[in-house]
């Protein structure tokens, strides 16, 4: 396994990379603009201060980051949260407090490597985490596809805040309003993104570096025009609710005009601090989560540093909160469309980052001409790569153990949503987990009237209905042996069922013996420099 | 329970783990041996070579007798070493003596033990040659250990004498002769010496293979 590492990407970066982390870094920008501006919207915040994240997600996240491909900026994860607590605290400017108070605590986190513990999360868990979001962005993005834009870019779950409907319901109102020129202009991407690298693959290298993403949003804000002129019946109008809005700045306008920044009077407030600790925890567990799917999603198997990754989020809120942005965290779609993009590097997500910044700063109307329908199909194109089929199938063949977390965790993720979805998730794979290891604890064999019950391993609790059935099964006369010599660890409650059976044994006429039964064997100090020499240190 | 039935009974449940983790494990076991290693080792009880390494039936060809000695006539380790060299093709000799052996204390004194005197003398011959050396240890325990020590090396030089490695070296380059020494109170193997066929033998006990390979049976 490779780890990585931010100072080796600059220092061994090569300029051959480009080919692929900028074109890359675009595909991400086009996705990420819509959905920076739908997360502010869902969070009831200001439209700028989700773009603010989304720059800051790229560039300072993105430059410091513990992975090579995970992409950070506003979630929709949050939103929820963030719309109570700007209640709760009474303005957004007190809001941005707790975010920067979010990042201080996030950066104690990575100090104290907390991240580590991320690899608890079940591989299967986080594979249902990965094909759900997928279906979940294909079903969210079918209304944006046929035109339908009530809804809020990146609101993943399943009941929609915005406008009251739900995931399922929405997709039939959408069929029944579909617009013609979206549909159009959504079929069109599709079929370029589909058939595009078999067009490219047959000569046209001028083609080959060129971001199909790219090719789609030129087509899409074509189309539209081209209905503008011939076929105003399907045109889909110019900064409205079907397009890409950027707010846009008038030269002159003063700084403070344009950013929010945190009012600290809100520090002698003691909810702020709740509001941080709850902005940390969930940001830091969206975080750790995708971390763990981006690295299965590289291709080149790289394994991130969830400590790393703590601490350049948690610089990235601080400065969030200080510049009036969103809480940031990193984001499964974002990060899906960059590596399906092909990116090699972090310096693609950086390049997302910037720009969102100078599209902010420069081309802010422009980009105004871009309709969502387009965007959808390239959303659509991510989640169909992320449910393939072929997972379910190879998720089933690996066993039950492997299927139920999994499937689980896909239908949490559908029909509530991401949190919900992975802790259901979890918790069933635990729960196989700790079924698992109560196993094959302990063996019973027997020759004519001599039994011998044998602890293969430690003895928990779970194996107590087990041990006392084969204690039931044993007969008059019998000559019983129980070796406890392989199980460091016995249960209490199992240790008090095997010394009180000795009485029942005595009435019953069965010889009993017990042997190394003990509840933990003891470890003895002067043996330390034994362990030493064997751990190596 | 008798401590013999508690042997047969534990032999039932290694069976049924050998099966639980390995359908096939004994048509595989019955099928033929293949080991890597012949195992040199000294008889006592404390020191079985499978379980303090680790390794699984069919990986080490053993040969224990007191004291873990290499004798140039003893007709029972010359079998086991030619069918191992030449026939099994083990890549490594492992000869392991062990800390506290009871065959190198009775050797250092002088009781007159009946059989076993005459299967001891190559030790005080050990002995008789670092006998400064030895005596030099501050105590009892250490001059033991010391000639435990003495005493494989001195082991590891008799295989490397014997015709049978030394034409496998020839021929094959093979196998590596190693000295190992067990510590009773640690539980860990130390490597004293370890010789392959680049190693010079001493030239009076050096065969000439050059007018070709006669076998030594």
């Amino acid at each position: 396994m490779k780890n990585t590492s931010p100072f080796n990407t600059f220092r061994q970066y090569r300029l051959a990379g480009l080919q692929y982390d900028l074109p890359a870094g675009l595909s991400v920008f086009l996705v990420a603009l819509p959905l920076c501006l739908g997360v502010a919207l869902a969070s009831g915040a200001p439209l700028f201060s989700g773009l603010v994240a989304g720059i800051l997600g790229g560039v300072v996240v993105g430059a410091l980051s513990g992975s090579e491909l995970s992409v950070s900026g506003p979630a929709a994860g949050l939103a929820v949260i963030v719309t109570d607590s700007i209640t709760k605290l009474g303005s957004f400017e007190a809001f941005l407090v707790a975010v920067t108070l979010a990042g201080l605590f996030q950066l104690g986190l990575g100090l104290l490597k907390v991240g580590r513990f991320s690899s608890l999360f079940p591989d299967s868990v986080i594979k249902g985490m990965l094909v759900g979001i997928g279906l979940v962005i294909i079903l969210k993005q079918i209304p944006h596809a046929l035109g339908r834009d009530t809804d809020v870019e990146d609101d993943y779950a399943f009941s929609q805040l915005a406008d009251g409907e739900n995931s399922l319901s929405e997709i039939y109102r959408a069929v029944m309003t579909a617009s013609p020129g979206a549909v159009l202009i959504s079929l069109v991407s599709i079929l370029l993104l589909v058939y595009w690298e078999r067009i490219v693959g047959k000569g046209a290298n001028f083609f080959k570096n060129l971001p199909s993403a790219l090719l789609v949003v030129l087509m899409g804000v074509g189309l539209n025009q081209l209905f503008r002129l011939y076929y105003p019946a399907w045109y889909l109008g110019d900064n409205n609710e079907h397009m890409v809005r950027i707010p846009v700045f008038k030269a002159g306008q003063n700084l403070s005009a344009i950013f929010d920044f945190p009012d600290f009077n809100i520090l002698t407030n003691p909810a702020v601090y709740g509001v941080a600790a709850t902005v940390a925890l969930v940001a830091s567990l969206e975080t750790l989560l995708n971390l763990e799917a981006s690295d299965r999603l590289d291709p080149l198997k790289r394994a991130s540093s969830p400590d790393t990754e703590l601490v350049a989020q948690g610089l990235g809120n601080i400065v969030s909160g200080l510049l009036g942005g969103l809480p940031i965290t990193s984001v499964v779609v974002r990060t899906s469309a960059n590596v399906f993009g092909g990116a090699k590097t972090r310096v693609s997500t950086i390049t997302h980052g910037l720009l969102l910044l100078g599209a902010v700063a420069l081309a802010g109307s422009a980009l105004n001409h871009i309709p969502l329908s387009c965007l959808a199909a390239l959303l659509i194109m991510v989640g169909a790569k992320l449910a393939k089929p072929e997972l379910f199938r190879n998720l089933y063949r690996e066993g039950l153990s492997q299927f139920i977390p999994f499937i689980i965790t896909v239908l949490g993720i559908v029909f509530t949503d991401l949190l919900v979805g992975i802790t259901v998730g979890t918790v069933v794979g635990l729960l196989y987990v700790l079924y698992t290891n109560s196993q094959a604890t302990f063996r019973v064999v027997r020759n004519g009237s001599n039994v011998l019950i044998k602890f293969q391993k430690d003895i928990y609790f779970l194996s107590k209905p087990q041990l006392k059935e084969a204690l039931r099964s044993l007969k008059t006369g019998d000559v019983v042996y129980v070796d406890g010599h392989h199980a460091s660890f016995i249960d209490p409650d199992i240790l008090a069922m095997l010394t009180d059976f000795a009485y029942s044994a005595k009435l019953q006429n069965i010889d009993y013996e017990l042997n190394e039964v003990f509840l933990k064997k003891p470890k003895i100090r002067r043996h330390a420099s034994i362990r030493e020499a064997i751990t190596g240190q | 329970m008798q401590a013999f039935e508690k042997l047969l009974l534990a032999n039932k449940a290694w069976a049924q783990d050998q099966l639980d983790l390995d359908e096939t494990y004994f048509n595989a076991l019955a099928s033929g041996q293949k080991p890597k290693f012949l195992w040199i080792g000294c008889a006592d009880s404390r020191v079985p070579a499978e379980s303090i390494t680790g390794a699984k039936p069919g990986e080490i060809f053993v040969h224990r007798n007191v004291a873990n000695l290499v004798i140039h006539t003893d007709m029972n380790l010359l079998s086991v070493l030619q069918y191992a060299v030449e026939v099994l093709k083990v890549e490594h000799i492992i000869v392991c003596g062990h800390y506290g052996c009871g065959g190198i204390k009775a050797a250092m004194t002088h009781d007159d033990l009946g059989l076993i005197n005459k299967w001891l003398r190559s030790i005080k011959d050990v002995y008789a040659q670092h006998e400064a050396e030895i005596i030099a240890l501050p105590d009892e325990t250490s001059r033991v250990n010391k000639l435990v020590e003495l005493s494989v090396i001195a082991q590891v030089n008799n295989l490397v004498k014997t015709s049978i490695v030394q034409s496998a070296w020839h021929a094959e380059q093979r196998p590596t002769v190693h000295g190992w020494v067990f510590g009773l109170g640690t539980g860990l193997l130390t490597e004293l010496v370890k010789f392959d066929h680049t190693h010079e033998v001493d030239p009076i006990f050096k065969y000439d293979f050059s007018k070709g390979a006669v076998r030594h049976t």
